[in-house]
């Protein structure tokens, strides 16, 4: 049951702007995530303001110099099935493929899925922790077996988001309005590690709308994918996740960006496998060094060292396909 | 024990940081600042205790009601219009048992503010009955035994609805990928996959509804 | 007696009268076997049938309750002032309120606690509630009542419970009764005639039922009379219980549930939200309705609680086993749940040295309640990971060695012979239709994709019996109504009544109404718990169909003039044998015009002395497991089933696939994660708790039944069904996983954590 609250359906991105302008309003994408975050209490809110009708927020389009341009409330289910997205930017469909379910992929947008709330059962359940302006993390010395294996500090969710690391590996970029201003946010400066802040997901004011993500024209060479493993196949956040982003040269990796998810309380840029992997040809012993350079440095908590083997493999395991 | 003391391994590295927490800004990237145009659509305030007035299309008929906000549209369906085709099994987005088409696309009632379902077409279990008649996918599950209890049945009859509508020849993987958002604590999976598949061969042959 | 699992709520039923028909058994039939769609399946399918969760009444109020946050905690003080005061409530109850003080969870003929116990034993306990005109200020009002608080050391490990020192959780300590001992024979003489011996510690996790039809109730009052919608495994068990804390005869309370979403066991017990809800009802004179949020499922409904079995297994060196020790541990919950699990490794096997202990204890979590085959599939997870570690080790293939120690006898006291029992078939005839001897040939695969098959043999217990009363009318046109007071839990139970009726009686299905599952209106049945449903009704089905057949035959003969031995019922027809051309249809005989309907009554008769009735089966499985990222693939499943007579083959088939997805459940996904800081469920939603979706069980599903009626058990020959599909799988999948790996994980389930933990330790080892 959801606790009060006041809403409105804007028809322009002006009025949404000028909605938000106000003490506690919270952006209503699909809802998939903020109408859960409402009924569990995990916030309140006076003032929802909901996305939904606005139509320059909307669609998938080319853009003149070759990239893509994704409205902030185009649906997963729309992005995974898009034809140039699923051949140009594969780590993009592969990874809203996986999102949820096919209910959640339908109503869920692209920019609620880079803006949700943290998944940890703590702060999702009845416990004041740090996250939530407590005082502690139950998680810390408590159940964390999802948790994070890198950057926690004070905090140790991973970051829930699949497009995440796929929109981050593929260079994506957010635009984002407030009343007053206009910036862009690249993907993978969105996240606020919690060394920074611990109750702080995004850069973002609340004032401030993710309105568009543009990615960049895809170079020649590049390959793409997401995979996330999961320990039931529906529904469920990743336990690791990968999206890999290589332009290769003939054989060669020429360059890489690699984002791990289920990792880390941010999309985890794995710049370890990255050296690992440029400018060589994914050979076993490539592939070897790059899938423990995947876990070089994890500082796993009680519940968690699986974790370490699950990256190696996956890591590994998404190197070969790519590789072809 | 029961209630902790904050946490030894934070104490060095940062809950002392916590003046500082809340007055950092943005992290990364600054924000610009800008005069800010005001003057114009500045909205009204409303007030949360107030009722709305919305204009529902459900199974084609037209329903205008005042509705709380945060009323979902479930709710509505379920004790407002008394459309108890649609179940209540998590009210979290965590089951399918309140599945409705939004325009022909499974959603999950739960999820979805009412207010947010006006102006969509919303179909619901009752609405797959071709008058007293089952539709074809409500007949494939009977036929095949596709439930047990039955209560996830309304929400799964019509994810396969949507999934049908969207992909009228699914290969069996796709209607397991499809179905995915349903659980169904009987089990009664290994007949929804028939009944599903059934039903989009009876509308290839041109069978169905 | 030597073995129940008290499925009757509140001590032995009493039995009821024998039939005024003779029945014999069925020399063939057309309609019962055959594969039949549900007649309830239009209501549904189309959204159309009314389950409790959907009852609306005019005026009625929305309750909901307040529960304790914390493991353990003592309420010193409960503030409603500003609850009472918020918009749309209308009552608000707490311990303080007069004739709140019910006494509840029954202890040795008395009672451990009231409906609103001050002494919080768990997370979920009732602390107060209120109801209100809609379910969302209901919500807003409980949360608007403040309570104060003094939390108690708790303890939720099961161990740590029988530590000294550890908090009590009542008065006398937290072990539940006196460990339960099964023991034949001379242990150490068996061990010490052993050639070879095995001995593993194996662990299950505490599985929730999670049906989803939320658990609740609507209570209605008209004067001193309750009426009540409930969503329940048994009605004539809510009645009996409801009319003793509420202190009102038996037929002032009428509890009506013929549609239910599923209980697993979690439904066979009365909820105090039902008697909760009859309080608020009487207080407002209003009707009202709770429904439990998922949480408070989760928390406060019971469940199948985590088992730690120790299991040692001596045998000679040609696989018979010699002896068996086995302990078991595991909880209760705060109140009298039963933990036990030792049935299992006591009688599936032919075992002359045995001893089985189970210590059940108290912590401070949710009662358990009994689920789907109480304590059985997790003895299986232990038992038949066992004997498979046994086969290896004698290298025997794990079939053979089951089929070298089948029982013939169920082996308690002096022997009780099995009135059937086929598990030799089972294991027989699953193996060649799963392809067994290739499937274990094949070489291990070399890459990280690992497939592997297993197999795990079952056993269930509890058989069914009297009372059941069943009540057939046969209209003068022809059509029959037929009213029995079982509730249909999803298994189908009306459609295989109908069906008994359709074989006896020649009435075409369609035209055969079944009135079921209310106690105003519907005779006396036991909850639908235990896999009794089948062996317990239908006979008395069938005794209500002959009465009327006999009855026709009788008023037949007497039209035409012939010995009533001398007619032939066949198609709503009645034909003399020594001259065919006297023939009456059934809508033709004068007596049932006249009288409109001829009612035969029929009931169960008792069992046979002396015998022991148990359903047995053996399931197959094969799996893929990848190495590197422990992920585990079901590629198919077989099930082969011994529960006597199919009724229903589709619904046969329907109850294996959902016994076998929940035991993947148990096996592979499912394990309620409680906060070792306070005691706290963190997992306690349908989305942290991982019920097998369909991706999760794919895979070709197969069903055999071995189809032999048991006649010497009851008229139908059928037996139980619904606990025994679930008993074998997750073991199943154990031993398909240690197959395809070479390494046991004694641990369930087998999350991609426990596998990669597994495969780390292996490495670490080789
Ligand atoms: C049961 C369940 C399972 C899930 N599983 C997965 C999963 O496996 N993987 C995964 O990635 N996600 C998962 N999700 C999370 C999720 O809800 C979505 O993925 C979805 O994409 C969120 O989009 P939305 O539009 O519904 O977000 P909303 O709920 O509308 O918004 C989410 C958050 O983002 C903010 N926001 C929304 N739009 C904007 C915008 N344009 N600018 C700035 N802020 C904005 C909101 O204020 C809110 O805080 C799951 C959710 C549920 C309920
Ligand atoms: S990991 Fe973060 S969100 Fe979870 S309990 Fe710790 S502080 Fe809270
Ligand atoms: S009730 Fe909506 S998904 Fe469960
Ligand atoms: S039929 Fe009971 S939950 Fe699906």
């Amino acid at each position: 049951m959801l606790p009060k609250f006041s809403h409105l359906r804007p028809a322009t991105l002006r009025e949404a702007l000028a909605a938000l302008d106000a003490s506690d309003a919270r952006i209503h994408g699909g809802g998939t995530d903020l109408v859960g975050c409402l009924r569990d209490r995990v916030f309140t809110t006076e003032r929802v303001v909901s996305l939904s009708a606005i139509p320059e927020l909307r669609g998938i389009a080319a853009t003149g110099d070759g990239g893509l341009r994704i409205g902030a409330t185009a649906t997963l289910t729309e992005i995974a099935g898009h034809p140039a997205i699923a051949d140009r930017f594969t780590a993009i469909a592969d990874a809203a493929r996986v999102v949820a379910s096919p209910q959640l992929r339908n109503q869920g947008t692209i920019a609620g899925n880079l803006c949700q709330k943290p998944r940890c059962w703590y702060y999702r359940g009845d416990f004041h922790c740090l996250r939530k302006g407590g005082e502690l993390c139950y998680a810390y010395e408590g159940e964390n077996q999802h948790h994070c294996i890198f950057g926690g500090d004070l905090c140790y969710i991973v970051h829930p988001s699949d497009t995440a690391p796929a929109l981050a590996a593929l260079g994506a970029v957010c635009r984002v309005s407030s009343a007053s201003a206009t910036r862009s946010v690249p993907v993978d400066r969105l996240h606020v590690p919690p060394s920074v802040d611990p109750r702080r997901e995004t850069v973002l004011e609340p004032d401030e709308v993710v309105t568009e993500l543009v990615l960049p024209a895809p170079p020649a060479g590049l390959r793409s994918s997401y995979l996330k493993i999961r320990s039931r196949n529906a529904w469920d956040f990743a336990l690791a996740g990968v999206a890999l982003a290589l332009v290769f040269d003939g054989d060669i990796v020429r360059s890489a960006r690699v984002f791990l998810s289920g990792a880390a309380p941010v999309p985890w840029r794995s710049t370890a496998v990255e050296a690992a992997i440029t400018g060589q040809a994914l050979d076993a012993a490539t592939i070897a060094a790059a899938a423990s350079a995947a876990v070089a440095g994890a500082e796993p908590l009680s519940g968690n060292a699986y974790k370490l083997a699950l990256f190696e493999g996956l890591v590994a395991g998404q190197l070969e396909a790519i590789r072809g | 024990m029961a209630k902790k003391k904050p946490a030894d391994h934070a104490a060095g590295s940062g809950v002392t940081r916590r003046g500082f927490l809340g007055s950092v800004g943005a992290g990364a990237v600054a924000a610009a600042t800008g005069a800010a145009s005001r003057a114009e659509a500045v909205p009204e305030i409303t007030d949360p205790e107030e009722m709305v007035a919305v204009a529902l299309t459900i199974n084609g008929r037209r329903h205008r009601l005042l509705v709380e906000p945060r009323w979902t549209l479930l709710f509505v369906l379920r004790e407002r219009l008394c459309l108890t085709g649609s179940k209540a099994g998590c009210e979290r987005g965590e089951c399918g048992s309140c599945t409705v088409l939004v325009d022909d696309e499974p959603r999950y009632a739960c999820l979805t503010l009412a207010v947010e379902a006006e102006g969509r077409e919303i179909t619901t279990v009752e609405g797959l009955l071709v008058g007293e008649e089952l539709g074809d996918v409500q007949r494939a599950f009977a036929e095949h035994d596709a439930f047990q209890c039955g209560y996830c049945t309304p929400g799964q009859v019509v994810a396969a609805e949507g999934l049908l509508r969207a992909n009228p020849r699914p290969t069996e993987a796709e209607i397991r990928t499809g179905m995915s958002g349903n659980l169904c604590r009987c089990g009664a999976y290994a007949h929804i996959v028939k009944a599903v598949a059934d039903a989009a061969d009876g509308r290839k042959t041109g069978g169905g509804s | 007696m030597t073995e129940r699992t008290d499925y009757h709520i509140g001590g032995t039923p009493p039995e009821t009268p024998g039939n005024d028909a003779a029945a014999g058994p069925w020399p063939a039939t057309t309609v019962v076997g055959s594969r039949q769609p549900r007649i309830d399946a239009y209501e549904r399918v189309s959204g159309t049938a009314v389950y409790p969760h959907d009852v609306s009444l005019p005026g009625m109020l929305h309750g909901a309750i307040l529960r304790c946050p914390h493991a353990h905690a003592r309420v010193l003080a409960v503030d409603t002032a500003a609850a009472e005061k918020m918009p749309g409530v209308a009552a608000v109850i707490t311990a303080a309120t007069p004739g709140a003080d019910i006494p509840w969870y029954e202890r040795d003929g008395g009672f451990a606690s009231t409906l609103f116990d001050p002494h919080c034993r768990h997370q979920g306990e009732e602390v107060a509630a209120v109801a209100a005109e809609t379910p969302l200020q209901a919500v807003d009002a409980i949360r608007a009542i403040r309570v104060t608080y003094e939390e108690l050391p708790f303890v939720v490990d099961d161990t740590a419970a029988l530590a000294p020192g550890a908090p009590a959780i009542h008065d006398g300590g937290n072990l539940i009764g006196e460990p339960r001992v099964r023991s034949r024979g001379d242990i150490a003489a068996g061990f010490a005639e052993a050639e070879v011996v095995v001995e593993g510690v194996y662990r299950t996790s505490c599985q929730i039922h999670a049906p989803m039809e939320p658990h609740g109730s609507v209570a209605r009052w008209d004067g001193n009379r309750l009426t009540v919608w409930d969503s329940t495994q048994g009605v004539y068990d809510v009645q009996e219980r409801l009319a003793a804390a509420l202190e009102l005869p038996r037929s002032s309370v009428r509890v009506i549930g013929p549609y239910m979403g599923g209980g697993f066991g979690s439904k066979l017990e009365t909820g105090k939200y039902t008697v909760i809800a009859t309080l608020l009802a009487r207080m407002t004179a209003r009707p009202v309705k709770i429904f439990l949020p998922r949480e408070d499922c989760f928390t406060s409904t019971g469940n199948r609680p985590a088992n730690t079995m120790t299991i040692k297994i001596g045998a000679k060196a040609d696989g018979t086993l010699t002896a068996i020790e086995y302990a078991s541990s595991g909880s209760g919950g705060a109140y009298f749940g039963d933990a036990g699990t030792g049935a299992l490794p006591a009688y599936l096997y032919q075992v002359a040295n045995l001893h089985a202990i189970d210590t059940t204890v108290h912590t401070n979590a949710g009662k358990a309640r009994p689920m789907r085959a109480p304590g059985v599939p997790q003895a299986a997870w232990a038992l038949e990971q066992a004997m498979d570690e046994l086969a290896a080790k004698l290298g025997l293939d794990p079939l053979e060695l089951r089929l070298r120690n089948i029982p013939a006898t169920l082996q308690a006291g002096p022997g009780l012979p099995f009135t059937s029992q086929h598990l030799r078939e089972c294991l027989v005839k699953g193996a060649e239709a799963f392809g067994w001897a290739e499937a274990v040939a094949r070489p291990p695969d070399e890459g990280h994709l690992r497939r592997g098959v297993g197999l795990a043999a079952g056993m269930w217990f509890y058989s069914g019996g009297p009372p059941s009363t069943v009540v057939v009318k046969l209209h003068a046109d022809g059509s029959a109504n037929l009213n029995m007071g079982a509730s249909d839990i999803g298994c189908g139970t009306k459609t295989w009544a109908a069906m008994i009726v359709a074989e006896e009686l020649g009435v075409p299905l369609e035209q055969i109404q079944v009135e079921h599952a209310d106690t105003a209106t519907t005779q006396y049945a036991t909850s639908s718990g235990g896999s009794k449903t089948v062996p317990s009704d239908s006979p008395a089905v069938l005794a209500a169909a002959r009465s009327v057949k006999h009855q026709l035959i009788g008023f037949a003969a007497e039209q035409l003039g012939v010995p009533a031995d001398d007619l032939v019922y066949a198609d709503l027809a009645l034909t003399s044998r020594s001259d065919p051309s006297k023939t009456l249809k059934v809508t033709e005989i004068g007596m049932l015009g006249r009288r409109g309907v001829v009612v035969g009554t029929g009931y169960r008769e008792p069992n046979p002395e002396g015998s022991f009735t148990a359903p047995t089966c053996a399931q197959f499985c094969e799996v893929e497991v990848d190495t590197r990222t422990g992920g585990l693939r079901i590629l198919r499943f077989l099930g082969a089933h011994d529960s006597g007579r199919v009724l229903n083959r589709l619904t046969f088939d329907n109850q294996v696939f959902g016994g076998m997805a929940m035991g993947i459940g148990l096996g592979v996904t499912e394990e309620r994660v409680l906060d070792r800081q306070t005691g706290r469920m963190v997992n306690a939603n349908l989305h942290d708790y991982k019920i097998p979706t369909m991706l999760d069980v794919a895979g070709d599903h197969a069903c055999l039944p071995i189809d032999e009626p048991d006649h010497a058990f009851n008229t139908t020959g059928a037996k139980g069904l619904g606990e025994p599909a679930t008993i074998p799988t997750a073991a199943a999948v154990g031993n398909a996983v240690a197959r395809a790996l070479g390494v046991r994980i004694s641990d369930a389930p087998l999350t991609p954590r426990r596998i990669l933990d597994a495969l780390a330790a292996q490495r670490k080892e080789a």
